[in-house]
């Protein structure tokens, strides 16, 4: 059978279709232990509840809010350090240890050390999102500018560009392609940052409302949240891409 | 490495280095128009480097740039305005046969195009001197052809001087005044010098026919091949 991959988001909607309503069946059936695996219904009315009442507004907005944050700071801090690195050889020498360690490490294991110097506000799910977010960035575009194309660069010196226009019309846009292909990368992990912080402490947000009902056995809200987090991730995935094709439209 | 090369191009003359790979060719180019430093000695042009354009083996244009912005791009980082700097682009593509393709990114032209992209950078500047790194190695032979031949009339045109560096013999005597030979490196030098005595102004292609072309090829492919078969013998003591 030949598949036309252009229709292979039918195929994948028709799919997921099926195994939610084998799951509803086997759930009404009696196969599944509601309090481990609740039916799709169950996760629906839970969903339902949240945006009824309108109480999940809140959570939401601190999610989005620490995430943001953290992505955009994490970005510009990422961009800095990384060209800061990549010009002056001093700076690479000091940071490049650094950042290869966190590299290296779970950065979500540092959620306790934000709490207890920040407290559990939005600030230390920011400082989160951003140094998980900031430490990709710059390794993208530390390990990019070294390998930007010499040719371009011999170019732009035999057609009479200087420093600055080296800066603007090879090193600026080539940073810029490499962070735009890393955004979603990004923005997922900016969200990771934010809904693991609230998770460890904090009286709002996703990850909060996640730790909740852990915490009261409520696998229903859990599946909820889980279903409602990618959906939001989902759509500020389409976004970036939009934007990346947009931007990137020339490759 | 090239030793002691002494090249003189006159005003609106089209001179051709050929030689074995590794003579320094590449390097000399580089040298003049400031890529790279000459280990000793100096290189004398009469102009400047603004006067002076290079065309390379690949077509490194700026991807993210559309084709009359990487052509435009050549002047305004010039301090021409940008306005001017577009027109004149335009003006270039439309003689290099790419009216209509303007608007278009690199990685939406063939190769043959993009090369005809990096000739009107180059060109648009209006610079006295020319200078060629194997600019159309990397082309097939009718797009090949027919580039040659554009740049052989706007150079005749634009009384432009030209220094190319290739490998191709047919290429070189076709499109020149002059064929220098560099000899095997390391220590390579110029070991001889060819007038090539076809008339100008010229059509490569019909400069292959002519009854003077067949004998200057033979004797420069006989001196190149000697040139070549001493890197298979060890030096001798």
């Amino acid at each position: 059978m030949v598949l036309n991959p252009r229709n292979a988001w039918i195929r994948q909607l028709v799919a997921f279709a099926i195994v939610l309503v084998l799951w509803e069946l086997a759930g009404r059936a009696g196969m599944l232990n509601p309090l481990y695996a609740p039916s799709p219904a169950r996760i629906g009315a839970a969903l339902y509840e949240l945006f009824a009442d309108g109480r999940i507004w809140p959570h939401l907005e601190a999610t989005f809010s620490a995430a943001l944050a953290g992505l955009v700071l994490g970005i510009a801090a990422g961009i800095l350090l990384g060209v800061l690195a990549a010009l002056i050889p001093a700076v690479a020498e000091l940071l490049e240890p650094v950042m290869t360690l966190l590299n290296a490490i779970p950065r979500v294991i540092l959620a306790p050390l934000f709490v207890i110097w920040l407290g559990i506000g939005l600030s230390s799910k920011v400082a989160l999102a951003f140094i998980l977010v900031a430490v990709l960035i710059f390794f993208t575009v530390f390990s990019g500018i070294r390998q930007v194309d010499r040719r371009l660069v011999e170019r732009i010196t035999t057609l009479g560009g200087g420093r600055w226009a080296l800066v603007r019309h090879v090193y600026l846009p080539s940073v810029a392609a490499w962070v735009l292909g890393n955004l979603k990368v990004a923005v997922g992990f900016a969200f990771t940052g934010a809904c693991v912080g609230e998770f460890v402490a904090a009286s709002r947000g996703l990850g909060y409302l996640l730790s909740f009902a852990q915490s009261t056995y409520n696998s229903a809200l859990i599946f909820a949240l889980i279903f409602l987090i990618m959906a939001v991730v989902l759509i500020i995935f389409a976004a970036a891409g939009r934007l990346e094709r947009y931007l990137l439209r020339w490759n | 490495m090239l030793e002691g090369a002494s090249i003189a191009v006159a005003p609106g003359a089209f001179v051709s280095l050929v030689g074995p790979s590794g003579s320094g060719k590449s390097s000399l180019l580089r040298a003049v128009i400031g890529l790279q430093q000459p280990l000793a000695g100096t290189v004398d042009p009469e102009i400047a480097p603004p006067e002076i354009g290079m065309l390379f083996q690949d077509d490194a244009l700026l991807p993210w740039r559309s084709a009359r912005d990487n052509v435009a791009l050549g002047l305004t980082l010039n301090g021409v305005r940008r306005d001017r700097a577009l027109k004149q682009a335009d003006l270039w593509l439309e003689r290099l046969g790419l009216a209509g393709f303007g608007h278009r990114f690199p990685r939406h032209l063939s190769g043959g195009q993009r090369k005809r992209v990096a000739l009107a950078q180059v060109l648009a500047r209006e610079p006295k001197l020319l200078l060629m790194d194997e600019p159309f190695a990397s082309l097939d032979a009718i797009v090949r052809a027919r580039i040659i031949q554009d740049v052989a009339q706007l150079v005749q045109r634009e009384r432009i001087s030209a220094l190319l560096v290739t490998h191709d013999l047919e290429e070189a005597i076709s499109l020149s005044d002059c064929v220098y030979l560099l000899s095997q490196g390391p220590r390579a030098r110029i070991t001889r010098e060819y007038q090539v005595p076809l008339p100008r102004p010229r059509d490569p292609v019909q400069a292959r026919v002519h009854p003077a072309f067949a004998p200057l090829y033979e004797r420069l492919w006989a001196d190149l091949s000697r040139e070549v078969d001493r890197v298979q013998q060890p030096e001798a003591a």
